[in-house]
């Protein structure tokens, strides 16, 4: 499967400062992809240059299926953080402005604004002039305007930042409908989003690429056995788990309130050993939990090292 | 449609929603009729005045109507210029903080045709304007203190609204290379009365200066034309060109929020 897009090494630099340092990845096309990493890592960065509205310092970005002389841009839905409209104009007249100047004809831009205002939830507000629209209005209004010209790839910054939950709930249905027609790529700080969406993911950290792949992937190669065990707190548990010598099976070990957590490499082996440890000495435990690291965890790792 | 029609039919919408398709015309027009009409009353005036001694005998001579129409594109000079600048302060510089030229330039559209509906757009509204106050000048002039030739009319308002066209266009070139609209216009309007000023302290060494234009303007009116009248309009025509060419190559440059 050939990318749809393909960006190499791309570079970006405000001066001395390095927003974005070689990074490299491939969009392949009908897969939902994830930019995650967290604030100031450089991921509307990234997507600014993937959008054309800043030229990369170094690296190349190549879209595939562009016919000669046909801008890159006509491939692209774009959708920016907090999308900025003409407040004198109304919802439908925006978005049949968006769609006449992706090359529309009069009577297809307007029937692709009714059908696409209709889908967002706008159709009620579609003739009241933007001004008055609330942010998670003028969000499926981004929507519906990037999408006009059916576009081979959709391109979203944060497009659930500054939502409320209700608000970001709208939208996080229909991007799950729109990922069925469409590539989309979208940035998130918000893992949980992600992994609800997403196949692939691309976490950037410092502007440099931290971890890529697909979802699953990662999930598997990146997958910890945790041991959860949380005591009574009673005084001997307590000294119990501070004196806890840990096996070689044991990776990590971290103290967490009334008991501790191990990160192992072998779980059943520390099954085993830990289960006939607390037995012979009658710990009073009240949760003990054997499971696997979660993604948020991942990420937390990944981001912060 | 071609996508620049499109973005001109947006933007003439948008001077309309904004009242300024309504607002610098009746500017215009108000600054335009007032000249010939103060002039007509201007004698009545003194007179009523009041705070003139007893006896005072007031003789002014009656004004040509070429006079008349001279001084009210004085007054276009001054602020009709102040008024386009202010207009367009805003023109890319506004849509550019707000994000909404990144919204529309981030679709297959082009910098120059986005800036080119922008800049004709402008000429419309100044071009327009500038006609319908001139016309009522003209109308109160010939009515009230006498006849103006047809043709050196004309003449001074094709001159006239090139020296317009000039300070419209430094203004949105301003707002394509400052962030600021207020620099923008204070740009614009500097750049112009610079232009002004050395053309009327250097008559001869700057005679081909299209700072001449607004003299020349009047020239035709008062009919003392500066002998160099198409070379002057040809540098404003290219001045025009050549700052448009690079607001045109800025634009292309730009890096958008």
């Amino acid at each position: 499967m050939s990318a749809l897009l393909k960006a190499e090494q791309l570079t970006k630099a405000f001066g001395s400062t390095q927003a974005v340092a070689d990074i490299s990845f491939d969009i392949a096309p009908g897969r939902c992809t994830a930019l995650l990493g967290p604030n100031g890592a450089g991921k509307t960065t990234t997507i600014r240059m993937l959008a054309g509205l800043l030229q990369p310092t170094g690296g190349k970005l190549s879209y595939a299926g562009l016919k000669p002389g046909q801008s890159p841009n006509s491939l692209l839905g774009y959708l920016p953080q907090s999308p900025s409209f003409y407040g004198w104009m109304t919802g439908r007249e925006y978005a049949v402005y968006a769609g006449r100047l992706c090359g529309l004809s009069a009577a297809e831009a307007k029937s692709q604004a009714d059908s696409l205002l209709e889908r967002v939830g706008l159709s009620a507000a579609a003739k009241r002039p933007i001004s008055g629209y609330s942010g998670g209005m003028k969000q499926r209004l981004g929507l519906a305007q990037a999408l006009v010209h059916r576009p081979r790839l959709l391109i979203l910054d944060e497009p659930v930042s500054a939502l409320d939950p209700l608000g970001r709930h709208e939208v996080l249905m229909l991007l799950r409908e729109l990922k069925q027609e469409t590539t989309v790529l979208f940035s998130t700080h918000v893992l949980h989003d992600a992994e609800q969406l997403c196949d692939d993911v691309i976490i950037i950290r410092n502007g440099e690429m931290a971890l890529q792949g697909s979802l699953e992937e990662i999930r598997n190669n990146h997958r910890m056995s945790v041991i959860t065990l949380h005591t009574e707190g009673d005084i001997r548990s307590m000294q119990w788990c501070m004196a806890y010598q840990s096996g070689a099976y044991v990776k990590e070990l971290r103290r967490i309130e009334k008991g501790m957590e191990l990160v192992v490499t072998d779980m059943e082996l520390a099954r085993g050993e830990l289960l006939r440890q607390l037995a012979k000495d009658e710990i009073r435990v009240t949760k003990l939990e054997f499971g696997h690291s979660t993604l948020e965890e991942l990420f937390m790792k990944v981001v912060s090292e | 449609m071609s996508q620049w029609t499109i973005i001109w039919r947006k933007e003439l919408l948008e001077l309309a929603r904004s009242y300024k398709l309504l607002w610098l015309p009746l500017v215009f027009l108000l600054l335009g009729v007032s000249q010939p009409i103060m002039t007509y009353f201007l004698p009545d005036i003194l007179a009523n005045a009041g705070n003139l001694p007893e006896g005072t005998v007031i003789e002014m001579p009656k004004p040509q109507g070429g006079e008349v129409l001279a001084q009210t594109l004085q007054q276009y000079g001054m602020i009709g210029s102040l008024i386009v600048a202010l207009g367009f302060m805003g023109a890319v510089s506004g849509e550019r903080s707000s994000g909404a030229a990144s919204m529309i330039l981030v679709k297959p559209v082009s910098r120059a045709a986005y800036l080119l509906a922008k800049w004709t757009a402008m000429l419309a509204l100044v071009w327009g304007s500038l006609a319908v106050g001139y016309l009522g000048a003209w109308y109160y002039t010939s009515l009230l203190i006498g006849e103006v030739d047809a043709i050196r009319a004309i003449q001074a308002l094709l001159v006239f609204a090139l020296w317009l066209s000039v300070i419209g266009t430094l203004t949105i070139a301003a707002s394509v290379w400052l962030r600021s609209g207020a620099a923008a216009a204070f740009s614009a309007l500097g750049l112009a009365l610079l232009l002004s000023l050395t053309a009327s302290f250097l008559p001869r060494a700057l005679a081909w200066s299209p700072g001449q234009l607004p003299g020349l303007a009047s020239g035709f009116l008062l009919e003392s034309m500066p002998e160099a009248a198409g070379m002057i309009i040809a540098a404003g025509a290219v001045l025009t060109a050549a700052v448009l060419y690079a607001a045109v190559w800025r634009m292309r440059r730009m890096e958008l929020p």
